[in-house]
C-alpha cells in the first residue's frame, strides 16, 4: 500500500495511461542533473488528493483511494436524492453536490405526459447521473441508459436513510465487503447505495433499522472503522 | 446555504421509531449522551463533547478598573458566537436564532443566576477587580449545542483558577502560578441544562438530550436549567406543543434527577484531572 | 424592598393575587389588518398584525405553511431612564423569538403555504410584565385579523415572596423576587410558554402553576369582553348602514 500526497509525483507510467480521480498530467520542468544535460520539459503525473495510490493489473490506470463527505457528480453513478422544488415539468433534487440536480418528470418508465409520477418535495428518489458536467446544473434519471426500465431506480418509500462517507458508500456497493452479507444473514433487508454518502434501507420493523443504522456508522472508516470481528461483538451487544 | 430541511422518509421513521420508544441512536428517550470533557494545558480550557457536538469554553482573567455604579463586583462577560465551523447552517456575521438562544441561556445561567460570587473577584473596591472572559468557540453541531454549551462554560469556570492577589495598602502584587497556587472561584452553585425535545403528535414521549434530526423535527423545546440542590435556574418553553402542568412538572422531576448525576460526573473529572496536575500548595 | 406586608397589601396597594386593571382597545390603526393596545396597570404595548400576505424574501417562504415574523421594538421613552435599545440587543430578539414561537403553533398556518403573517410590537410604557402584555396583545391583534387560531394565548407574570405566590408583578417586584411568565390556552389548560430567569427550588413550581393558571382564566375572560364589545360595535355600525339581522345570517 503506497499513500500519496497532493503535489508528490506518481510512479505511473504506461503506454496506454489511463489517469482515475485524484491524478493529473502535468508538464514541469524535470531536472535530470546525473547526465549533466541541460533541463528539459517533460510530462510528470502529480497526485492531487491525499490517499491511497492504486492501479490495475497491468498498470495501464491508475488512480487515487481517498475518503471524503462531499460529493461530486459523475455520469451514471447512482444517488440517492432528496426532493427540494417542484419546477414546472421537472424536479429539483439535492444530491449532496455543490449544485443542486435536475430530474425531468418524464424520466421515469413508462412515463408520459399524461401519466407520470407525482413525487412530493421532501420525498427521496433512487437516480443516476445522466448528465455531470462541470459548468452545467447536473441532471438525473430514474431508468436504466440502455433498456429504459426502472431498474429499482425511481422514487423510495418508507424505510430510512442513513448518512455516511464516500468511501463506505463505495464498500458498500462492493460485494465483497463484509458488513451487508452479514446483516443479511441475520434479517431481511433491502438497501439503495447512493454514491453520494447516502443509503436507503428497508426492513421489517423499526429495531432492525436502528441496527442497520448504527452498523454502517461503526463500520464507516470516517466514523467508528470496525472491523468484521469488531462488528460481530457489537451487534452482539444489540442482540441479533 | 441552509441544508434542506429533513425528507419525508426520515421524518416519517423518526416519528415511528419514537412512538416505539427506539431512537435512532440507540439511546433511551430520557437518557443522554455521555459527556466527555478534556482539559487543556491551562487552567480553564475545557473542551466539551455529548456525542458529535463539541464546544470549547476558555476563561481569561485581567485586572481592571470596575464601573462606578458597581465598585464591589468582579466582571463577568460571555463571548459566544456561532461559526459556520459548527454547522453549515450558521453564517458567519449574522445573528441566527440558535445564537441568541445561545447567548441569553448563557447568560441566564452562568451569569443570573448568580454562580459566581461577583464580590470575591474584588481586589481593592472602586479600583481594581477581576474581569473573567468566557470564550465559546462551537466546533460541531450534532444537536443540543446548548446543553453542551451550558456544561462546558460552568466546567471551564470550575477548573478556572486565578493567581493569587495580595494587597498591602494601595500596592497590589500579583503572583505566577510558579510562586503561589493559584485560587479556584468562589462558586456558589454550578447549574447545568438540560434540554427536551416534544413531538406534535401526543403519542411521542418526550426526548432528552435530542440529536441534530430530532431536534430539527420536533415541534419545540424546554429547557430546564438546575443546579443539584434541585433549584431551578432556568426554565424556559417557547411555544411548541401546550404540555398539561403535570407533564411539565413530571419532566422537572427527571431533570432533578438528571442534574444531580451529571454534578457527580463533573465533580469526579475535575478530582481526576486535578490530581494529574503539580500544583505547589502553600 | 418589602414586597409584601404583614397586612398582605404590596407597593402599589394591591393584594397577593390580585392583577392589575386592564384596558383593551382594538381600534383600527393605518394600514394594518389587525391592531390591538393593551395596558396592564403601567406597562402599554401596541401590537399591529399584516398578514397573510406574500413573503418578501424567498428565504423566508416555507413550501407547506405561513412564515410568522415578529418584531419587537421598545420605545426609549417607556422606561423610568431613557434608554435607546439597540435592534440587535439580544434581550428584544429573544422575546421576539420567544413570542414567535407562541403563535407558530396558535395560529394555523397550514392555511397559507409560502405567506407570512408579520406580527410589529410597539412597546409603548413598560413597568414589568413585559412578555404578558405582548402576548396577550398579539392574541387580540390576531384575532382582530382574522387570523385563524386554535386558541387564545394568555399570559400571566407571577413570582415567589417568601414562600407565598404572587401575580402580575411591576418592575420593582420583578427586580427583587423569583418570577416567571407563563402562556396558557384557556380550552384545554395546556401551557405553551414558560419563562423564568432566577433561581426557585422545584417545590414551589406545583403551587405556582396553579395560581398562575387560574389568573390565565381571568385574563381570558377580559379579552373575550372586549372582542365581544368590539363585534357588538360593528354589528351596530353595519345595522346603521341599512344591514339588517337578515343579512347577516345569510
Amino acid at each position: 500500500m503506497s499513500i500519496i500526497f497532493p503535489g508528490e509525483s506518481a510512479p505511473a507510467n504506461h503506454v496506454n495511461l489511463k489517469l482515475g480521480p485524484g491524478l493529473l498530467q502535468v508538464s514541469s520542468i524535470f531536472n535530470d542533473a546525473s547526465d549533466g544535460e541541460t533541463p528539459r520539459k517533460r510530462p510528470v503525473i502529480i497526485a492531487t488528493k491525499a490517499g491511497e495510490l492504486k492501479h490495475s493489473v497491468k498498470g495501464s490506470q491508475w488512480w487515487i483511494e481517498s475518503n471524503s463527505r462531499r460529493y461530486v457528480p459523475v455520469l451514471h453513478e447512482s444517488v440517492v436524492g432528496l426532493i427540494t422544488q417542484r419546477l414546472g415539468e421537472a424536479y429539483r433534487v439535492d444530491i449532496g453536490s455543490a449544485h443542486h440536480a435536475s430530474l425531468d418528470g418524464l424520466a421515469f418508465e413508462g412515463a408520459t405526459k399524461r401519466s407520470k409520477p407525482n413525487l412530493k418535495v421532501g420525498s427521496l428518489v433512487y437516480a443516476r447521473v445522466s448528465l455531470a458536467h462541470k459548468d452545467m446544473e447536473p441532471e438525473l434519471e430514474c431508468f436504466g441508459a440502455q433498456t429504459h426500465k426502472a431498474e429499482g431506480f425511481g422514487e423510495l418509500k418508507g424505510g430510512f436513510v442513513v448518512k455516511c462517507s464516500l468511501e463506505m458508500c463505495r464498500c458498500l456497493l462492493n460485494p465483497k465487503h463484509f458488513l451487508l452479507p452479514m446483516l443479511g444473514r441475520r434479517f431481511p433487508l433491502d438497501a439503495a447505495i447512493g454514491m453520494n454518502g447516502r443509503v436507503w434501507v428497508s426492513a421489517k420493523n423499526v429495531k432492525e433499522h436502528i441496527i442497520v443504522s448504527r452498523c454502517i456508522e461503526a463500520v464507516d472508516p470516517d466514523g467508528g472503522g470496525m472491523n468484521e470481528d469488531e462488528l460481530k461483538k457489537f451487534l452482539h451487544t444489540l442482540g441479533v | 446555504m441552509r441544508p434542506p430541511s429533513p425528507s419525508i422518509v426520515e421524518k416519517e421513521f423518526l416519528y415511528n421509531s419514537l412512538k416505539e420508544s427506539l431512537r435512532i441512536d440507540g439511546r433511551e428517550p430520557l437518557e443522554m449522551r455521555e459527556p466527555t470533557l478534556s482539559f487543556g494545558p491551562e487552567l480553564g480550557w475545557v473542551e466539551c463533547s455529548l456525542g458529535k457536538t463539541k464546544v470549547i469554553a476558555q476563561i481569561e482573567a485581567k485586572i481592571v478598573r470596575p464601573p462606578p455604579e458597581r465598585p464591589l463586583e468582579g466582571i463577568i462577560t460571555i463571548h459566544s458566537e456561532i461559526s459556520p465551523t459548527a454547522s453549515s447552517e450558521y453564517e458567519f456575521g449574522r445573528t441566527s436564532e440558535e445564537e441568541v438562544t445561545i447567548t441569553r441561556m448563557l447568560d441566564k445561567v452562568l451569569r443570573r443566576s448568580d454562580a459566581i460570587d461577583k464580590e470575591s473577584l474584588c481586589i481593592l473596591a472602586n479600583q481594581r477587580v477581576w474581569h473573567l472572559r468566557l470564550t465559546l468557540h462551537f466546533l460541531a453541531d450534532a444537536g443540543n449545542m446548548l446543553d453542551c454549551a451550558c456544561l462546558a462554560g460552568i466546567v471551564a469556570l470550575k477548573h478556572f483558577r486565578r493567581p493569587e492577589v495580595e494587597v498591602i495598602g494601595d500596592e497590589i502584587t500579583i503572583y505566577p502560578p510558579s510562586e503561589r497556587a493559584p485560587f479556584p472561584l468562589a462558586i456558589h452553585h454550578s447549574p447545568y441544562c438540560f434540554t427536551f425535545a416534544f413531538f406534535s403528535d401526543a403519542t411521542i414521549p418526550p426526548v432528552l438530550d435530542p440529536s441534530q434530526l430530532e431536534q430539527r423535527l420536533s415541534a419545540g423545546v424546554t429547557s430546564i436549567a438546575l443546579n443539584a440542590q434541585k433549584e431551578i435556574c432556568v426554565f424556559q418553553k417557547f411555544g411548541g406543543v401546550p404540555l398539561l402542568p403535570k407533564d411539565l412538572l413530571a419532566i422537572i422531576d427527571i431533570a432533578v434527577a438528571k442534574a444531580q448525576g451529571l454534578h457527580q460526573i463533573v465533580e469526579n473529572r475535575l478530582k481526576e484531572d486535578w490530581s494529574s496536575r503539580t500544583v505547589e500548595f502553600r | 424592598m418589602e414586597v409584601l406586608n404583614a397586612d398582605g397589601y404590596r407597593s402599589d396597594g394591591r393584594r397577593q393575587f390580585e392583577l392589575r386593571s386592564i384596558t383593551i382597545d382594538l381600534a383600527q390603526h393605518g394600514a394594518a389588518d389587525g391592531t390591538a393596545t393593551i395596558v396592564h396597570g403601567l406597562t402599554k404595548v401596541f401590537v399591529s398584525v399584516l398578514g397573510p400576505r406574500e413573503a418578501k424574501l424567498r428565504s423566508l417562504t416555507i413550501h407547506d405553511r405561513a412564515n410568522v415574523n415578529v418584531e419587537v421594538n421598545v420605545a426609549a421613552f417607556s422606561s423610568g431612564e431613557r434608554r435607546k435599545r439597540a435592534k440587535s440587543d439580544k434581550r428584544v430578539l429573544e422575546m421576539a423569538s420567544a413570542i414567535k414561537s407562541t403563535f407558530e403553533t396558535i395560529i394555523q398556518t397550514n392555511l397559507y403555504p409560502r405567506s407570512q403573517i408579520d406580527i410589529y410590537i410597539q412597546i409603548i410604557e413598560q413597568d414589568g410584565g413585559l412578555l404578558q402584555a405582548c402576548i396577550n396583545g398579539t392574541t387580540l391583534a390576531l384575532i382582530c385579523a382574522g387570523i385563524p387560531l386554535v386558541d387564545f394565548a394568555c399570559a400571566v407574570t407571577c413570582g415567589v415572596y417568601a414562600n407565598s405566590p404572587i401575580l402580575d408583578l411591576t418592575t420593582l417586584e420583578e427586580n427583587d423576587i423569583p418570577n416567571m411568565t407563563l402562556a396558557m390556552l384557556p380550552k384545554t389548560g395546556s401551557v405553551n410558554l414558560t419563562a423564568m430567569e432566577s433561581r426557585l427550588h422545584v417545590d414551589r413550581f406545583g403551587d405556582l402553576f396553579e395560581v398562575a393558571l387560574g389568573a390565565g382564566r381571568v385574563i381570558h375572560e377580559e379579552m373575550k369582553l372586549a372582542i365581544l364589545a368590539k363585534s357588538r360595535m360593528l354589528v351596530a355600525e353595519m345595522k346603521t348602514i341599512g344591514w339588517g339581522e337578515k343579512d347577516l345570517v345569510d
